[in-house]
């Protein structure tokens, strides 16, 4: 349990601080990565709503601070994270056969874990265009920002997948 | 009773959900930029340490550019500085000994910061720098680098301080065509950091392509006669009397490195007789 308190505090501030360098990259003129949502997504599934709620919330408030985007990434958070309970029930139906409530290519396998991250992933990307076009409505150019960041996030975020997983394998 | 304990008991990760929920939407919707906390911003201490150490490693990749482009201007100005000086000569020659030029004393003073953290691809975009009240920047001043305006201060902490950006739609600049005089207001129209739009002229004024955008001075915050940018196009407004002009802006967002923040001497003076014009306005009103 302290474990995993510690693995995921950490967890948060890497993802915080690889964040601040991600939010400078604008690839194309389209495409940024969103990566920190990889914390939400890596959540223990049989965590409290209240917990998940709160550190999604929080998580999303600590990227606005630095991107100076009062309050979108917050609310973006807590949105996409009121969804990920539903869309991974979509995928895994049964949910007590889990032995590690941590979702990860080991625990659900990569098909059911690759289905669940990206449909979150591209949840978030609209979510997120959504209420940046609020101002700017230009509904094409947003969805294929939401699209273009989308695939992006998800090839990195299979990248930290990746990596985490063979390290993991060396030591065992 | 029991049964509303035990309903609210059921439903709190709901409620907690609609707190967040409705939180992130005030801030969001909270439109003006001015009345914001420190701490919310990117101007606190643990933002700006944070991001004043990933700034030193990243403020090095475009220096070959900003130094080509600090010789330049340097250039110029020593240009301007022989033409000036020659000028000086021929008028001291022109005029006898009893009236000297008088030395201008100048309303206004610099403190120079580094960039920290910028952006420029956000709907509203700011930009973070390494001085705060600590230095003696306060809200309101404006900010320029070596090519022209890049946006004016707005929430200050002890040791950085957040800038709105020109490529922010709530900044709004006076700015006037250097050629002819005519003013208007400049705003970014959101898509392209390279162009913003000013808008607002009469329509009886000629613009050409090429012509100089500089600050107007009739605000407190800018002196009198900055660069802004180049006019690119002309276009025609939604009234038949004013015309709105598309300007290449001089600023390079993306590789903002040095900026200075400019003190007016006199904005405390300048603020009490607008004060006082306003109170006797009001006053007169009454009567």
């Amino acid at each position: 349990m302290t474990k995993n308190i510690l693995h995921f505090g950490i967890l948060f501030i890497v993802m915080v601080l690889l964040q601040i360098v991600c939010s400078k990259i604008l690839l194309f003129d389209l495409a940024t990565p969103l990566i920190f949502i990889y914390f939400i997504i890596r959540l223990p599934m049989n965590l409290s709503k209240n917990w998940v709620y709160t550190l999604s919330f929080f998580l999303g408030l600590v990227v606005d601070i630095f991107n100076n985007t009062q309050g979108m990434n917050a609310l973006a958070c807590t949105l996409m994270s009121a969804l990920r309970q539903p869309v991974f029930n979509i995928y895994m139906p049964r949910e007590d056969d889990m032995s590690n409530p941590i979702p990860s290519i080991q625990s659900l396998g990569t098909g059911v874990y690759l289905k669940y991250m990206i449909t979150l992933v591209v949840i978030f990307c609209l979510f997120i265009f959504m209420i940046q076009s609020f101002t700017f409505s230009n509904v094409a150019l947003t969805l294929l920002r939401a699209l273009c960041s989308s695939v992006l996030t998800i090839v990195i975020l299979f990248g930290i997948d990746s990596l985490m997983s063979t390290r993991r394998e060396k030591r065992l | 009773m029991n049964n509303l304990l035990n309903f609210l008991i059921k439903h709190v990760s709901w409620f907690v959900f609609m707190f967040y929920v409705i939180t992130s939407c005030v801030l969001l919707f909270r439109n003006n930029p001015y009345q914001q906390s420190v701490y919310l911003t990117s101007a606190n201490a643990v933002a700006s340490t944070v991001l004043e150490g990933y700034s030193s490693v990243t403020s090095y990749f475009n220096l070959k550019d900003i130094n080509e482009e600090l010789q330049q201007r340097n250039a110029a100005l020593e240009m301007q500085v022989v033409a000036l000086k020659n000028e000086l000569a021929n008028v001291k020659l022109q005029l006898p000994d009893t009236t000297h030029v008088q030395p201008v004393v100048s309303q206004f003073d610099y403190v120079v910061a580094h960039v920290i953290s910028n952006s420029v691809s956000q709907p509203y975009n700011y930009i973070t720098i390494n001085r705060g009240t600590a230095d003696g920047i306060v809200p309101e001043m404006g900010v320029v680098d070596h090519n022209g305006v890049v946006g004016m201060v707005n929430v200050v902490g002890e040791h950085s301080a957040r800038v709105i950006s020109l490529l922010n739609p709530h900044m709004k600049l006076s700015c006037k065509v250097k050629r002819n005089g005519f003013f208007g207001s400049m705003v970014w129209d959101g898509k392209d950091p390279e162009f913003a739009m000013l808008q607002e002229l009469p329509k009886q004024g000629k613009y050409q392509k090429g012509d100089t955008i500089i600050t107007s001075g009739y605000s407190a915050v800018f002196p009198e006669g900055i660069i802004v940018g180049t006019v690119e196009s002309v276009s025609k407004e939604l009234s038949d009397n004013f015309v709105s002009l598309r300007v290449r802006l001089a600023t390079n967002f993306m590789q903002l490195s040095t900026v200075r923040a400019i003190k007016n001497k006199m904005k405390v003076e300048l603020k009490l007789v607008e004060s006082k014009d306003e109170k006797s306005a009001n006053t007169k009103k009454g009567g």
